[in-house]
């Protein structure tokens, strides 16, 4: 019979959640007990070329100046390196809470960053510059005096930004793409970018001009952090200080910044420059559909059973699920996401990964709401199915879910696409916590190419067409579920 | 006894519906309860299978007491089938899969014998050509017999009928009552609430005049209907007849 197969695809995809993230914990748990060779887990926000970026053109695997240290420090040390990609803002906490092993993502040393973790000597001294419009062309600080001016949220250039005297604004902006974009949108007068990048970003903005500002050797310089009280500190800095002797960090400092070369004019906007990257975007289809699924199964089946909870007349329950529903209503799903990604392996020990993470915040979340769409569809039901039901002793269990849930969602449909949908575009949000959906591969390809827009536009199609096609297969349903009438 | 009932009280906060009712049925005994609107027939009816709790008094069914603290209400259900006013059947079920649910999934019958059973009850109730139709499509007469049908699915040892034809076109009433006698000629226990006064004085064994919760008159029909004991049944009886 039909209505009770409906309800085994809602176990069947739990089932196969757990045996997706099962095998990884048991593998990479393995790993380290049977192994001599112990793993080092290096978290890095890779939208920083030449340090750190995603070499999307290929088959994602991450690339940099960063990534060959410290693949050559590992290796003169006899560990594995593992990578762990997340926000440049998320880093500290990844350290603090031991979700990596150390951190490399030009990072500066900072006396602010020092009263939160070590660092090792540092491997580069970079330089600030300050970018702006070829008109403007703004060379030192002081001429900034009045104007606004942007850096990356978190970075050592923010610190660079607030030092400008009168400046008229300090804008932070997550992505380094983001501060190019307000240029040349004229939201801001000029950016405080390092060296590298100012370089790669006036190479593919033939508009924007740079600036260097004196090296500052006393702001510490790049170097790896590492929680407090670390034992690799020391066997680090061997390695550096051998790698400086050796000529071998001058050897990788040449391959990640070669000369300068010539800038290609390109209009506004220009598809071209996504050339490659295409596939790589498109693979973040997969992981925001797994997502959805996953979080909206586990939304719809803790929603039902919040939801019964509401109608169940035992006043304990009730008082759960209406508190339940109050929590996660009157709080940011953002918030939610990022404690339960960053409080999990604190409070339980079990290494959450982040796809699991934001399955479970958004399932969460998403079982408050549909909990009252449910509880209403429900409600909407005729009282008489009920009592049929019970007059022929169908046990309580068996009616609820073969009686009662198939009307109730005939009647909520409509509210549970939407809620879908909603899902589908809220995913974007899980780009925060590193999991490389849709959203996330746009943001690196944004980094990468120093151009917003076409990858940006690129995912809001994608978005759009999985929306449509989302909605009309809820059209089908709600024609086989109104086959009846 | 098939049903034993003593003492039979029910009400809604201060309002007093059942005021005390003792009553025997015995096996194969059909029995016709009338009386105005408000008299607590419906009420009486719903809670010998504890569609309403009682407030006091006993229910013996088959010699169980439905209405102890103990009672395995929902095992004594099953000998226990109901006919609604408004059918309720499962809109989004064909007419089969109404019948079949229950046994399949309370009694374990196997799908196949369901099946065929329910075929067979569906020729009874003369609809064996709308088994794979869904509710919808089906006239009010029509549906009532396939409730008919699915509350015999569970072969009950009584059926109770809460105004079966109320609900009807008037030219869809005779085709239900029709398969109403047929199962009191079939020896089937049943108690029916009704309006339908001919039917009642046809069809039944006993009647049950009540009125504001109290059961004034239990009597054979030719009896009733001719000679009313009580003052209030014959003013019933004049407003209606």
């Amino acid at each position: 019979m039909n209505k009770t197969r409906l309800f085994y695809v809602p176990m069947m995809a739990l089932v196969l959640l757990f045996a997706l993230f099962g095998p990884v914990a048991s593998v990479y748990g393995q790993e380290l007990s049977d192994q001599p060779k112990q793993t080092l887990i290096m978290g890095t926000s890779p939208d920083f070329p030449p340090y750190e970026s995603v070499d999307a053109k290929n088959n994602g695997e991450i690339i940099g100046l960063d990534i060959d240290i410290a693949k050559y420090i590992l290796g003169e040390l006899g560990y594995e390196l593992q990578i762990q990609s997340m926000d440049f803002s998320g880093l500290i906490a990844a350290l603090q809470t031991g979700r990596v092993d150390f951190v490399m993502s030009g990072m500066s040393a900072t006396e602010e960053r020092k009263k939160s973790v070590d660092f090792s000597e540092p491997y580069y001294f970079a330089r600030n510059t300050i970018i702006s419009k070829a008109e403007f062309g703004y060379e030192s600080l002081d001429d900034l005096s009045g104007k606004i001016v942007g850096a990356q949220l978190g970075s050592i250039q923010e610190a660079v930004a607030n030092q400008v005297e009168g400046a008229a604004q300090v804008r932070k902006l997550n992505k380094v793409a983001d501060l190019i974009q307000e240029i040349n949108s004229n939201r801001i007068d000029a950016a405080i970018v390092e060296d590298a990048v100012a370089l790669d970003m006036t190479n593919s903005n033939p508009g924007l001009v740079m600036s260097f500002l004196p090296a500052d050797e006393s702001d510490g310089g790049y170097a790896i952090a590492f929680p407090k009280g670390s034992p690799h500190v020391e066997e680090f800095n061997q390695v550096i200080a051998e790698m400086r002797e050796s000529g071998k960090l001058d050897e990788l400092l040449q391959k990640w910044f070669p000369e300068a070369k010539d800038a290609d004019a390109r209009g506004m906007i220009d598809f071209s420059v996504l050339e490659g990257y295409v596939p790589y975007i498109l693979r973040g289809i997969g992981v925001t559909l797994l997502f959805t699924l996953v979080s909206a199964l586990l939304g719809l089946i803790l929603g039902s059973v919040l939801s019964l909870f509401k109608i169940s007349g035992i006043k304990p329950l009730m008082w759960f699920a209406t508190a339940y529903t109050s929590v996660f209503r009157g709080t940011p799903l953002l918030v939610q996401l990022t404690l339960i990604y960053y409080a999990t392996p604190q409070l339980t020990g079990y290494d959450i990964p982040a796809l699991l993470a934001a399955g479970l915040a958004f399932g969460l979340n998403s079982a408050a709401y549909l909990s009252e769409t449910i509880r209403a569809g429900i409600m909407a039901v005729d009282k008489g199915q009920r009592e049929a039901a019970i007059a022929l002793g169908i046990p309580y269990p068996k009616m609820m879910i073969s009686i009662i849930f198939p009307q109730a969602l005939r009647n909520i449909l409509p509210a549970l696409v939407n809620e879908v949908v909603a899902l589908v575009k809220e995913s974007s949000l899980v780009s925060v916590i590193g999991v490389t959906d849709l959203m996330r591969r746009a943001d690196v390809v944004r980094a990468d190419t120093f151009r917003s827009f076409e990858a940006l536009l690129l995912v809001a199609a994608i978005y759009y067409v999985l929306v449509l096609i989302l909605t009309s297969l809820a059209r089908m349903l709600e024609r086989r579920l109104r086959r009846g009438d | 006894m098939v049903i034993n009932v003593q003492n039979l009280t029910k009400s809604y906060g201060k309002q007093q519906v059942l005021k005390g009712i003792s009553t025997t049925v015995s096996k194969g005994e059909v029995v016709a309860i009338i009386g105005p609107s408000g008299s607590g027939k419906s009420t009486f009816l719903r809670c010998l299978n504890l569609l309403e709790v009682p407030t006091g008094g006993s229910i013996m069914i088959n010699n169980e007491e439905l209405t102890a603290p103990k009672a395995d209400v929902a095992r004594i259900r099953q000998h226990i089938g109901m006919v609604f006013q408004h059918f309720h059947l499962f809109p989004h079920m064909t007419v089969l899969e109404n019948i079949t649910f229950a046994p399949v999934n309370v009694k374990r019958v196997s799908l196949e014998q369901a099946r065929q059973k329910a075929m067979e009850l569906l020729a009874k109730v003369g609809l064996a050509d709308k088994a794979n139709v869904y509710p919808s499509k089906l006239s009010g007469g029509q549906k009532q017999r396939v409730a008919i049908a699915r509350s015999l699915a569970m072969e009950p040892d009584i059926m109770l009928f809460d105004e079966p034809t109320s609900a009807l076109d008037p030219e869809m009433v005779k085709e239900v009552l029709n398969v109403i006698k047929d199962l009191a000629e079939s020896g089937m226990t049943m108690l029916i609430v009704t309006h339908e006064m001919k039917f009642a004085r046809e069809a039944a064994d006993t009647i049950y005049f009540l009125d504001q919760g109290q059961l004034i008159e239990s009597a054979p029909p030719e009896q009733f209907f001719t000679k009313p004991g009580s003052e209030r049944a014959a003013r019933f009886l004049d407003q209606v007849l």
